[in-house]
Order: structure tokens, then sequence, then C-alpha cells
């Protein structure tokens, strides 16, 4: 493929086509220059934060699925609350199921500068950076509008490469990304990346591997797997990184959205990619599910709140950003989501509730909520955050030479 | 403006066709214009895109994704042919021999769609899975060997998607069965001809016209559909819909996935071209 750097306005266009021509395929292009020319925001610089208002009364929250907690009846806690405090309506909803094709959907207002329909939108840290590259996130003042960010969030959370200060997103959840397997299926103890990744040893299990279709992700293991730290990864690395997983391919089940989740479960995945807080939900139900940081390293991602350009209702958002930011909220959130919480706190808060559950004589909450409290893939130990990496923030031209180098992989 | 189209009756079918084409214009034409338009299209999302009537799109395309295509117009072509296989009997029974039943079992023909496509497709996944009530039964008795599996096989997919697109072949050809009239059949039986001569003589060339809708209508979606190879294939059953829908809303690669719909729609309108000529030119009416 090309790679195109000018930003072209249309101007030009019409000039080199001839204006009838052009009329007609000119209006109907993917927007270029002008309506950038429209977003200030663009490169970070200039733009006024949102915020400092009254709450409008209405917040449109889009998450993805089993994202937040939920009382099995429809209700939603944190929700509830929020609402009942501050007299907002929430419309919660769980659109988005991969950020890029999240994106997607949203792109076109965006680029058009119309209001996307989602006040705050939970997207994963890389796709931070690209979206305040593009100029389509509103700009925030944490200081200002979220204190409970600063007051409780950990340091690690803060201040991240893909979003410096805080400037446009506040962490939602963290998750790690690494092994699972069904001992039941396997007959050893995994623990590194070649038992995902060798070819002869999967033989054994070939067919019954299960990988993610999240490039990032799965890249960025076969990378660990070959040595080089996903960060420092160059194009070359990642066309070995490819070669790997080509040969991995013939034995693997599928490439996995969330539901790779449905598989493990049932018995048709053996060893698989897997996230932290899925495992040890899935442990709830089959304590016998391992998940494990290969001895490699696995991935520390971050998802992240942050509010689209152009949203109706950004007071509201930011409302509820400072909402979720109390650790008896975090805390909350945290015993029904189990990925990782950017709120420390929270840990004390749910080994508390567990103790109140054992007094009441609850003693299956009880169980329950000291297993999150203790469980390292809630609050990760520093032996494992050791061993974890991040995504490389890539720039267009990577990124387009990843996805085809991937897009091999996944669809033959 | 009445007494004006009285004198000006020449114009009075231009103002019929009117709605129909400004529909036609809005949301066929200018899309096609447009995917056009991106398909010739170089840059990226943060710089632009511009037009650059980068023609070598076309032949790249189609060469990184020559398999993908073949596999898609191949499938499109097995499911054309099992469709008709289980759809013409149907019809012809329903037709022929429904008698009080007839609107019933077109009624039963179209119950499917009273469900999602996709909530159907991943029904099938439940049914099929591996260790599901069907095949894991199977596997319990020893019918089935522990590895057997249908999901991620061309079967699967093949069956999918014949399954989803089998009431399109079933409903033009049930319309195109029921104006025969039956004194023709028994006219040319009357004449010596067996049952089977007057099937193939008489009933078949009448019902063509049907056959080649019916085909069309199982053909054309099927070449392009994607959820059945996305829920109930692997990465060796992917279709050129999966290879699109991915380069357009996961890679954001729009020029090249505006270049394979493009490049889709011209290899369908071409085998649609030779299976008319086939059918010696029968006119598409539904």
């Amino acid at each position: 493929m090309n790679t195109m750097k000018a930003r072209a306005g249309r101007s030009r266009v019409f000039a080199a086509v001839g204006v009838s021509m052009a009329l007609v395929l000119g209006a109907c292009g993917i927007g270029p220059g002008d309506s950038n020319d429209a977003s200030p925001g663009a490169t970070g610089g200039g733009g006024q934060p949102v915020g400092g208002g009254e709450p409008s009364g209405v917040l449109n929250f889009t998450n993805w699925p089993l994202y937040i907690d939920d009382d099995g009846e429809g209700n939603r806690p944190t929700i509830d609350q929020f609402e009942e405090e501050t007299g907002i309506d929430v419309t919660y909803s769980e659109a988005i199921q991969d950020n890029s094709s999240f994106f997607g959907t949203i792109q076109p207002q965006l680029e058009a500068g119309r209001d996307p329909g989602h006040d705050i939108i939970v997207v994963t840290d890389w796709m931070i950076g690209n979206m305040i590259e593009l100029g389509y996130l509103e700009q925030i003042d944490v200081e200002r509008d979220i204190p409970n960010f600063g007051a409780n969030a950990a340091d690690k959370y803060k201040d991240r490469s893909y979003d410096p200060g805080n400037l446009y997103s506040v962490p939602w959840q963290s998750g790690i990304t690494g092994i699972g397997y069904n001992p039941a299926l396997v007959d050893e103890e995994i623990t590194s990346l070649a038992q995902l990744f060798d070819p002869e040893f999967i033989q054994k299990y070939c067919g019954q591997i299960g990988m993610f279709s999240e490039m990032r992700d799965v890249i960025s293991l076969a990378l660990l797997y070959n040595g080089v730290t996903p960060e420092d990864a160059t194009i070359e690395d990642v066309e070995a990184a490819q070669a790997i997983l080509l040969e991995q391919a013939e034995c693997v089940r599928g490439y996995y959205g969330n539901e790779y989740a449905d598989d493990f479960a049932n018995g048709s995945l053996a060893i698989t990619m897997a996230w932290s807080g899925d495992v040890f939900q899935l442990q709830l139900d089959n304590p016998d599910l391992q998940f494990v940081v290969p001895d490699e390293g696995g991935i520390l991602w971050t998802d992240n709140m942050a509010i689209p350009k152009g949203a109706e209702h950004p007071d509201d958002a930011l409302a509820m950003m400072d909402f979720v930011y109390r650790p008896e909220i975090a805390a909350q959130v945290a015993e029904w989501v189990n990925y990782i919480t950017p709120v420390p706190g929270a840990q004390e808060i749910v080994s508390q509730h567990a103790d109140e559950a054992e007094a009441d004589g609850d003693t299956e909450t009880a169980e329950y909520l000291r297993a999150v409290a203790e469980s390292p893939l809630v609050f990760p130990t520093d032996e494992m955050l050791s061993r974890l990496y991040s995504y490389k923030v890539l720039n267009e031209d990577e990124e387009r030479q990843w996805a085809e180098l991937f897009q091999r992989v996944t669809q033959g | 403006m009445l007494g004006w189209l009285r004198h000006h009756k020449g114009v009075v079918p231009y103002l019929f066709l009117l709605p129909g084409g400004l529909w036609l214009i809005v949301f066929f034409v200018l899309p096609l214009l447009t995917t056009a338009s991106v398909a010739l299209q170089e840059g990226s999302l943060a710089s632009g895109y511009r037009l650059t009537f980068n023609f070598g799109i076309f032949p790249e395309a189609i060469g990184r994704w020559d398999t993908q295509l073949l596999r898609s117009l191949q499938y499109g072509l097995i499911v054309t042919v099992l469709a008709m296989l289980i759809g013409y009997p149907m019809a012809y029974t329903i037709a022929f021999r429904g008698g009080r039943y007839k609107n019933i079992l077109l009624l039963l023909v179209i119950l499917p769609f009273f469900t999602s496509f996709i909530i159907r497709t991943i029904s099938w996944k439940f049914i099929l899975a591996d260790q599901g009530f069907i095949l894991g039964t199977l596997k319990e008795i020893g019918i089935l060997d522990q590895g057997f599996r249908l999901l991620a096989t061309p079967i699967a997919v093949i069956s999918g998607i014949t399954y989803n697109f089998l009431p399109f072949v079933v409903l033009p050809l049930y319309v195109a069965l029921e104006r025969i009239d039956p004194r023709l059949i028994e006219a040319a039986t009357d004449l010596y001809a067996s049952r089977f001569q007057a099937f193939l003589r008489v009933t078949l060339p009448l019902s063509i016209s049907g056959v080649f809708a019916a085909s069309l209508l199982s053909f054309i979606p099927a070449v392009g559909d994607y959820l059945n190879a996305e829920l109930l294939g692997s990465r060796n059953e992917t279709m050129i819909g999966n290879v699109i829908q991915r380069l357009f809303l996961v890679n954001r690669d729009y020029p090249e996935a505006a270049a394979l719909s493009l490049i889709l729609m011209a290899g369908i309108l071409v085998s649609i071209f030779f299976y008319s000529r086939l059918l010696r030119g029968q006119e598409l009416t539904i």
C-alpha cells in the first residue's frame, strides 16, 4: 500500500480533476483536510477543556459488555447510585466489542464534527493515543473536574505515555493479556509462551489453541516469545513474529474476540490467550482453569474513559468520571468486573465487604469477595507487574504494516 | 397541473419513474460512486485522503486476496446448486401438491425470517458445537471420533449459507411453478410423454425464469456473505466479505476495502452475464 502523507485540501482535488467530476467524487470522499482544520484539539495544543459547567441531566455512557457491576436482574448499582445522587439520567450501553470496529462506527460523526451520541466512551490505551492525535477527544481538566482521580488513583495509572498529563482520559480498568489453560485437557503446567507457539509442542493440542483477533495483543505475545520488547519492535521484528504466528495458525482453533471465554469454559480450548479478569470469573465456575503471566512476559493494558469530540453532555460525563474514582464505587465495580482497578484503596474495601458478609452469615458472598480481594488477577503482585509490558504506540505507517501482516495470519 | 399533463401525455411515464429513479440515485448510484471514489483515494485518517486515481489498487487487491475471492465465488456456486436441489422439489411440492395447505407451507418457509439472521446463525454454532447436543451425543456413543468437528470446516460454512438463503430460492421458484397451467402437463402426458419427460420438456422450461431469479437471489448474497464464515468457519474458510469487513472496520484501510467491494461486484456481474447466456438470455423476472 501507499503512504500518502500530504494533508490534501479538497480545493486541490477540484483543480486537478475538473469541477463536475470532482463535485461528485470529492463530495463522497472520506473527509480529508477541511474538517481536520475544524478540530482545534488536534495535537493537544490550544484546545480548551470541556466542563466547569452545570450537568445537563443526561448522560450516554458507552462501554464494553460485562464491564460494570450488574446485579443479575438488569440493575447496575453503580449507575443507579449515580442517578439517584445527581439526578442525571444515564443511558448505559454495551456497544463496544472491539476498539477498531467501534472506532469505525463513530469515526464519520467525529470527522464531520457531529454529536457522536456517546458522552463517555471506554477504549484501550493505544486507541486513546490515536484519537488524541486525530483530534477526536475533548480535553478535560482532571484537577478541576475529577478531584477523586488525583486523590485516589495509583501513580502508575496517572500520566501514561499514551496521554501525558491525563489531558484527555482517565483509566477505567486495566487487565493482563497472558495464557489461560484448562488442566483437564493439558497434561503439564503451562508457564511459557513456547507452550503457545512452539509448533512441535502444540501438535498435541492442535485445534484446541485459542488466539485473539486483537492485533496488538497477538503480535505483542509473539514478539515476547522471540525475546523482543513490544515497545521496541521494528518492522523486521514484526515480520519474524508473523512467521511464528503463521506456523502456529494450522493448530489455532480460532482468532477470537470476547467470545473466546465461551470456548475456554466449554472445553473446546485447551490453551488460549486470555485476559486476566475473564479467567478470574471463569474460575468461579471452574476453579481448575488457570491463568499465567508467561515467563517471557505478558501485556498490561488499560481501558480509559474519554469524552468524544462534540459530545453533548460533557459535564455529566465528568461527574460520572469523578464518581467512579471514589474508593467505595471503585471497589463495587472491581467486585463485579474483576479486572484491575486503578484505585488501590479498593482492595481494603473489598476485604471489609467480605468481613461484613461473613458477619451477616452470608459465607458464599464472603468467600467470593475474599477471593476477589486476594486474587493476583484482580490485585496483581509486584512480581507479576514486573513481567508486564505495554503495547507499542504505533504511528500510521506502522499500524498499516502491522495490520497487513496480521490479517494474513487471521484470514489466510 | 393536471390540465398541463393532459396536453403532454408523454411526460407521464417519466413522472411514474421519478420516485424509483430518485431512490436509485440516492441509495445506489451515489454510494456506488462513493465507493469508486474511496477506492481511488490514497492517504490515511490522520493526514486525510486524496483522490489520486490510483487504479493500481485493483490488481494489487486481487493479487493479495485471490484465494478468498475465488473461495467466495466457489462457495456461492455450491450454495446455489445445493439450494436449488433442496428448494426446487420443495417449491414444486407446494405449488402442485400443496392443496389447501399451500399458504401454511409457504408461511413455514418464511417463518425463519421472524428471527434475526444473526441469531439463527449463532444458534447453528450451538447446535454444531464440538461437545454440543448432536456431536457430543454421537461422540459419547462412539459413532464419531472424539476429534471430529463440523464447526470451522467448509461444510459448516456452506451449510450455514445454504440454510440462510433457502427461502430466497423457494419463493421465486414457487411463483414461477404456481403460474404453470397443469393442463399443459396433462396435454404432454396425453401425447405420450412420460411424467419425467413432461417435467423436462414442459414444467422445467416454463419455470426457468424462476430458476434464474432464484439462483441470482442465492448466489449474490452468498458470495458476499461474511457472517457464516465469521461464526461457523475459521481462517481457512475466510470469504471475501470477511476480508472487506476487517479491512474496513479494523484496519481502517478504506481504499483497499472499497476496491475489493468493486472487484466483488464486477466478479458477480461477470458470473451473472455468463449464467444468463447459459439460460439463453432469460429475463430476470421475480
